[in-house]
């Protein structure tokens, strides 16, 4: 009887509490609620601080970590730009999962995964998730969230992801050693409010245009989450629906989320006035990105998710198509091998050879889509090419055999 | 303990009563150390933690560190008691040998002393290791003995919950459930702890005990003693096979 009523509770309290998330919030009602070099001091708070800290050792150990010491100044460089003195509270952990999303401990750890940066097409785009990410911390939402799920009213959503954290448990993914350390704490990481991702979506887009970053950058990313994702949807004849893929991704994309974001932007450049220098940085990005940029797309096409893939190189290479641009959407066509893809392929192929700067593996995938096409001569060409500019391939043998063919 | 005992335990933890249970397991040939022994403690893992009336555990951070500071002067004086030199490495850089490798080494042990809890705890055996026990960390934990020092080293996991209030109103009103016909089990606090030997000269792991408690504080320096005493109790004995 006694938890028949609690139950009856829970759930008045979770509707209650659910008609008022739709709301949008305004940029100017998000301040921060903790300043620089806060120090939490009520005992759950502490507690949560250092099962954090606990999570972070072990993400420090764990071989997923991308180390690169010039991607990950230059990306903590974007937290700084947006955060000032405040950023040394944050720690930046770059993660490898080809998947889009990003966490936020209440420690100030942050996870990007790569997934995240292979999907960026300037730096004011990263900016808008690293702000948002940033108003998770200063806005106290994991503890909001934790107090929320002790008293119960957040029971219904927690237990939903718990159901996706237990099938997704793979033993290859960073999500594996926060959930060994602390489930609970976790979880109400990954099981922000609908409110509380609004709030942080204010948060951040009020931070890119106060640090001359193009407000629009925050909705634009949404915008092309949402395509990419109707993209893999229509690929696998499945209807897009407005909910993330993965239970695990912590910002479902929305429309109305994506409109909001727009707004507050639109709002924030008239605030600012025609004067403003608004910029996407995008040839920082570039450069800052140089080292990782291929190995990124190549991660993506490796999940076999044919439409998202081609989706993302073709709205990637609308800042213009370079050589790895083609080779890797000749790779996804070859994956996805429907009638035609391999003409498709082998077209890809040849504008990469073709392209300024010409990636070596280019050349092999052409020398191949030629000799399978009758063109041995060609082919044999460019098999030779690719051995002159990558004379210590690991495959060089099985090339030598493929030219004397 | 077998599986029997076990079973019963965990009801017995349902409703709410007293009792303290160990596995454990240890490499064919085992030999416990010998005085004069050095035993490093790799970054022992203690948490405490209120459960709250919804059941999530709460971490505390006072209570963790006064549980830490009790079990480690126990351990200390449990492994002097038998002859042996500990050191305790909180963190890797008091460990000495090379930080890199050693991150390794760590991250091995997590991996191996998981597969040994499933595998031998959690009831998916493995039929090439049905009556073994031959884990290793290998060559690399050879070579971390060889430039530390150390003889053994040992790796603890030690947490304790403890009931609200709240928590313990609804333990009751689950008991009383069953009265009318319709039992809600609804769990207590406990203590679960377990440490795994490795012998820094084969790399084996030689010795593994899971301690699980429905009593007991491992906060109070009585409590951290009882629990270290039972817990390492079987690491003394040498094994028969």
């Amino acid at each position: 009887m006694k938890n028949l009523f609690i139950l009856t509770l829970t759930l008045a309290v979770f509707a209650a509490s659910a008609g008022s998330e739709g709301a949008r919030v305004d940029p100017a009602d998000v301040t921060p609620l903790i300043s620089a070099g806060y120090e939490p001091t009520d005992p759950d708070e502490r507690g949560m601080w250092q099962s954090s800290d606990k999570i972070e050792v072990r993400i420090k150990d764990s071989n997923l970590l991308v180390r690169d010491p010039d991607l990950n100044n230059y990306v903590f460089g974007i937290i700084e730009k947006l955060l000032g003195e405040s950023a040394k509270d944050i720690r930046l952990y770059i993660m490898r999962d080809p998947n889009f999303n990003a966490s936020m401990f209440p420690n100030g750890m942050m996870i990007v995964h790569t997934g995240l940066l292979s999907r960026m097409r300037n730096e004011a785009q990263l900016a808008a998730v690293l702000g948002h990410e940033a108003g998770h911390y200063f806005r106290l939402h994991s503890l909001t969230r934790f107090r929320d799920v002790k008293t119960k009213t957040a029971i219904m959503s927690i237990i939903s992801v718990a159901g996706g954290a237990a099938t997704g448990s793979s033993g290859n993914n960073w999500y594996d050693i926060a959930n060994a350390v602390n489930s609970a704490l976790f979880l109400s990481v990954l099981s922000y409010s609908r409110k509380q991702e609004r709030e942080a979506d204010a948060f951040g887009v009020q931070l890119l245009a106060a640090s001359g970053y193009s407000p629009h950058a925050a909705s634009n990313v949404w915008g092309q989450l949402i395509e990419e994702r109707k993209a893999s949807a229509k690929a696998r004849n499945k209807r897009y629906r407005d909910r993330s893929r993965s239970q695990f991704s912590t910002h479902p994309p929305s429309e109305s989320r994506m409109e909001d974001l727009a707004e507050a932007a639109h709002e924030l450049a008239m605030q600012a006035g025609e004067e403003a220098m608004f910029d996407n940085y995008h040839e920082q990005w570039r450069e800052g990105t140089d080292s990782m940029r291929w190995s990124l797309l190549e991660e993506q096409i490796k999940l076999n998710d044919d439409g998202a893939s081609i989706y993302l190189i073709n709205a990637l290479a609308e800042d213009g198509w370079e050589s790895g641009y083609y080779y890797y959407l000749g790779q996804a066509y070859s994956l996805r091998g429907d009638e035609g893809d391999e003409e498709l392929a082998a077209q890809a192929y040849a504008s990469a050879v073709q392209s300024e700067n010409p990636l070596p593996e280019a050349f092999r995938a052409h020398g191949y889509a030629q000799i399978k096409q009758g063109n041995s001569e060609a082919g044999r060409e460019a098999l030779s090419r690719y051995l002159t500019l990558n004379p210590d391939a690991a495959d060089a043998a099985m090339i030598r055999f493929s030219i004397d063919q | 303990m077998s599986t029997m005992r076990v079973a019963a335990c965990l009801t017995l933890v349902l409703l709410a009563s007293a009792c303290t249970t160990t596995k454990d397991f240890s490499a064919t040939g085992y030999a416990a150390p010998e005085a004069g022994y050095k035993l490093v403690v790799m970054e022992p893992d203690v948490s405490v933690s209120l459960l709250t009336m919804g059941g999530v555990t709460e971490p505390r951070e006072d209570w963790t560190n006064q549980a830490t500071a009790s079990i480690l002067l126990a351990l200390e004086k449990h492994q002097k008691s038998r002859g042996g030199n500990t050191t305790i490495a909180m963190s890797r850089d008091d460990a000495g040998g090379d930080p890199e490798a050693l991150r390794e080494l760590v991250s091995l042990h997590n991996a191996v002393g998981q597969s040994i809890f499933v595998h031998k705890y959690a009831g998916l055996k493995l039929p090439t290791k049905k009556d073994k026990f031959d884990w290793t960390l290998g060559e690399s934990a050879i070579e971390f003995g060889q430039l530390s020092g150390y003889d053994y080293a040992l790796f603890l996991h030690a947490e304790n919950s403890f009931s609200s209030g709240a928590r313990k109103g609804l333990q009751v009103a689950g008991l009383l459930s069953c009265a009318v016909g319709v039992c809600v089990g609804v769990s207590g606090g406990q203590q679960i702890a377990f440490a795994s030997l490795v012998d820094l000269d084969s790399g084996q792991v030689t010795w593994f005990n899971v301690l699980s408690s429905t009593v007991g504080d491992i906060r109070t320096e009585e409590g951290a003693e009882k629990m270290v005493t039972k817990l390492l109790e079987t690491m003394d004995e040498t094994s028969e096979n």
